[in-house]
């Protein structure tokens, strides 16, 4: 495989306190990859490594061929960042930030810099302290969106973005993929990283605990699985081919492996299947699953992922780990 | 008026909590002040001749009573101390209520914590009272350590009271100085070099009307002046710190009424709308020069005034001397010269102005960790620049702007001096002024050295300047031992003057000047960005 991003093995502690314990991650050329995981799992961290902003204590650490601690310029040149919590200056307009950030990659293209400041409907003469939690990300976005690299490296970009907003950054994206670039979208937006990646590792604890194309994540979750059948059988324990199964009269629900939802249908089949929904697990299923690990909760919850509030919902999240001594 | 003071009570019980730790030092610091003049008194001065001599030592140098006032009664230890840390006390005291008023209203807004606030049922003057009675205790608190201390370590009763009142006036009135500040400018730092600039101001003027030999009702120009009323240690008169507190009040209530004629997060002047391209700022450089433009703005008018002040006290200098007549006596002794009194005077007043470039260096470079703190250093060196590149876009400015403002404040001061009387001659001054400048170097490479390596030990970038300021213009009339002195980059200047200057000091000065700077650069390229 041919990756912009490869990473082995490393570790990176702030006093004595782990943030990451031997991650890795591989990010292939012209892919979107999401990178998800809960609060403090390790996502910025992991991002700052990648920037060069923060020295590996050990593994392996490789940005589009080269050594992010030592090539920085050389690297910095052909990749762009957006971090979470954006910080202006708040004495520069945001037009000035925009091409202050462009120039220092090595300059931006002017028509794109004129489409993406009316596409993100952003006042480029406001200053930064007059800015919105949403608008000072658009200048971010804008910024790294508007300069000519291989290599797009987001985290969080899209919090304070309205939902209008939110659908123009995913367009943007979309075209940025078509255009073969590649990006490593750190998310707490599920719908999000569903709509874009085409592969994502979940982050938990400072170790990747799963990575791969979605389809190969939600094969290795259960299916759900919910019908009404024609005939009752006598006993639930007929069912027992379905993980916890319930039986409430002709209704039936449970769980079952994706690649035996086959056997799951002859089996009811038998009964007379007079409605029948078979939801695959959703980003969202995957997600709460690794979420519950640690609490030793059961791994399946998924008929409570409806109403479980994504984390989105914490704006207060500063996208770093301070170093305690701090 | 109690609805709009709602939740004051909360808020004050948790700003006091949050800014104790930032208030502490100061306290210490000036109380310490207050307390090390007392104890080092008859130690260093045991005889009544050496006490003699003390008071016509600084009586000579006029440069002395710029920073430290009008000496009294130098012959005791309480006069000495009021001398010492009066006029100095006083205006670290108004340094301490402007950085409270402004962190814990302007800063607040800035942040956004203030917003979480204002939208909770709290009043609308809550918050910016609850900045002044933080202030207002801290002043209170403030006078009683450091009459308590002052006390302990062997100062009068009445007169360290005196004293330490005076502190805790002058706080309260730079806290009302500071509050209106804090509405007049459109953030945090907006409003401290406002208050802060108008705090300098009024502690040069002072310093001028003190050394120039100004008529008596001048002293009444200034806070600073007033509190110099009170005559502590000497006659200990109390109602001009009425007058001072009475003030502070005023200003309070004009503070208030201006918070609630503004909108939330904006100064009076609202902002307008800026250019939509970069220009200029389009590069690190730009940036840093930008960033920095303000503070230089300022510093600069600062050091212009300050040139044109020294250089008229340079020419009332033979004026003082002729008017005294014990130094006319030790003249007449042959003890010293006249021109040794000019050469002292000039040397500390060139040493004063280095001190003042230090600060303003020091600062330049802290400004460049408040940048990587608040966040804004990730995206820059997240593009295609290194972390050198990064540093030296702020450390030209410093060592530039601090040569700069030596070289503009040396030749202003030596263009009045020479211009309005023949005691010292433009070329002397303008010559000492630019071989201070590797001194200041030294100090603002300490502050990079720290700042680059060790970001978290950045006081000691602060504590460099302190130290020097209190070896150079205090340690000779400590008589302290000369390796002590040698610790100041200053004493190792040359006296250009003299008849064989000792030039090598600048060539020790540029060596540390250099190893501190490289230290802050690869300390820089190593560490990881908070």
């Amino acid at each position: 495989m041919d990756s912009v991003i490869s990473v082995a093995g490393l570790v990176k502690s702030y006093g004595t306190f782990t943030a990451l314990r031997g991650l890795d991650l591989e990010v292939a050329r012209g892919e979107v990859h999401g990178f998800l995981g809960p609060n403090g799992a390790g996502k910025s961290t992991t991002i700052r490594v990648l920037l060069g902003l923060l020295k590996a204590d050990a593994g392996r650490v490789e940005v589009l061929g080269g050594d992010p601690w030592r090539d920085v310029v050389e690297l910095h040149r052909r990749l762009a960042y957006v971090p979470g919590d954006v910080s202006l200056w708040p004495g520069l307009t945001g037009g000035e930030a925009i091409d202050l950030l462009g120039n220092l990659r090595g300059g931006l293209d002017e028509k794109r810099r004129a489409y993406l400041v009316e596409r993100f409907e952003l006042d480029t003469t406001k200053r930064g302290r007059q800015y919105s939690k949403g608008n000072k990300q658009k200048v971010a976005l804008v910024a790294a969106l508007c300069s000519d690299v291989e290599l797009l490296i987001l985290d969080e970009p899209t919090s304070g973005l309205d939902p209008l907003m939110e659908i123009v950054f995913q367009e943007e994206i979309e075209a940025e993929k078509a255009r073969g670039r590649s990006v490593l979208l750190s998310s707490h937006i599920l719908s999000e990283a569903e709509a874009l990646a085409d592969r994502v590792s979940i982050i938990r604890d400072g170790v990747v605990v799963e990575t791969g194309t979605l389809d190969q994540l939600r094969h290795r979750t259960r299916t759900q699985v919910r019908a009404t059948l024609e005939r009752p059988p006598h006993t639930v324990s007929e069912l027992s081919l379905l993980e916890d199964a319930q039986l409430d009269g002709l209704h039936v629900r449970g769980a079952i492996e994706a690649e035996r939802v086959g056997e799951a249908m002859a089996l009811l089949g038998r009964y007379g299947i007079a409605a029948l929904t078979v939801s695959p697990p959703s980003l969202e299923d995957l997600f709460l699953r690794h979420y519950g690990e640690g609490n030793g909760a059961d791994a399946a919850p998924p008929a409570a992922a409806g109403v479980v509030e994504t984390p989105e919902a914490d704006a207060g999240y500063h996208g770093r780990h301070s170093p305690p001594e701090d | 008026m109690r609805s709009r003071l709602t939740g004051a009570r909360h808020l004050l019980h948790v700003a006091l909590k949050q800014d104790r730790k930032n208030i502490a030092p100061w306290i210490a610091l000036i109380s310490v002040l207050s307390a090390s003049s007392v104890l080092v008194y008859d130690w260093v001065f045991p005889t009544q001749q050496s006490q003699q001599i003390l008071q016509l030592n600084i009586t000579a140098n006029p440069a002395m009573s710029l920073i430290f006032g009008k000496p009294v009664d130098l012959t005791t230890a309480d006069g000495f101390n009021a001398w010492r840390a009066g006029a100095l006390g006083a205006f670290f005291a108004g340094l301490m209520a402007i950085f409270i008023v402004v962190r814990n209203s302007r800063a607040e807004e800035d942040s956004g914590r203030a917003e979480l606030v204002a939208a909770a049922a709290v009043g609308r003057e809550a918050r910016p009272l609850v900045a002044v009675a933080v202030a207002f205790m801290a002043s209170v608190l403030l006078g009683v350590v450091s009459a308590l201390v002052t006390i302990a370590f062997g100062g009068g009763v009445a007169d360290s009271v005196m004293l330490s009142a005076t502190f805790t006036a002058s706080a309260m009135f730079f806290a009302g100085l500071g509050i209106i500040a804090a509405q007049l400018g459109s953030d945090a730092r907006s409003a401290s070099t406002l208050a802060v600039s108008t705090l300098g101001a009024f502690f040069v003027v002072r310093g001028y009307i003190d050394s120039s030999g100004a008529p008596d009702w001048a002293t009444w120009l200034t806070p600073f002046g007033w509190l110099q009323e009170t005559r502590p240690a000497v006659d200990n008169i109390w109602w001009p710190l009425l007058l001072v507190v009475g003030v502070a009040v005023v200003l309070v209530a004009v503070g208030l009424a201006l918070h609630s004629r503004r909108d939330f997060g904006m100064g009076l002047v609202p902002p307008r709308p800026g250019p939509a391209r970069a220009g200029a700022v389009g590069n690190v450089w730009g940036l840093a020069l930008r960033l920095h433009r303000p503070t230089m703005v300022s510093w600069m008018v600062g050091f212009v005034v300050l040139g044109v002040l020294l250089g008229f006290l340079a020419n009332t200098l033979t004026d003082v001397i002729a008017q005294n007549p014990t130094i006319g006596m030790i003249l007449a002794s042959g003890a010293v010269s006249e021109d040794d009194l000019v050469g002292e005077f000039l040397l500390t007043m060139i040493r004063i102005l280095g001190i003042y470039a230090a600060v303003h260096g020091v600062q330049i470079v802290m400004r460049l960790h408040a940048e990587e703190a608040e966040g804004r250093a990730d995206p820059l060196l997240g593009g295609a620049i290194t972390r050198a590149t990064h540093l030296a876009s702020h450390a030209v400015i410093a060592f530039v702007s601090t040569a700069f403002g030596m070289v503009l404040a040396g030749t202003v001061m030596g263009w009045v001096a020479d211009a309005t009387g023949d005691t010292i001659g433009f070329g002397d001054v303008l010559g000492q002024a630019v071989a201070t400048i590797p001194a200041v170097w030294v100090l603002v490479g300490l502050a990079l050295a720290v700042v680059g390596a060790k970001p978290s030990k950045r006081l000691i970038g602060w504590m460099g300047v302190v130290a020097t300021f209190a070896l150079t213009i205090l340690g000779p009339l400590f008589n302290l031992d000369e390796w002590v002195l040698d610790i100041s980059p200053l004493w190792h200047v040359p006296n250009v003057g003299a008849t064989d200057p000792a030039w090598l000091g600048l060539v020790g000065l540029a060596v540390v000047a250099v190893f501190f700077t490289t230290v802050g650069f690869v300390g820089y390229r190593r560490r990881d960005i908070a």
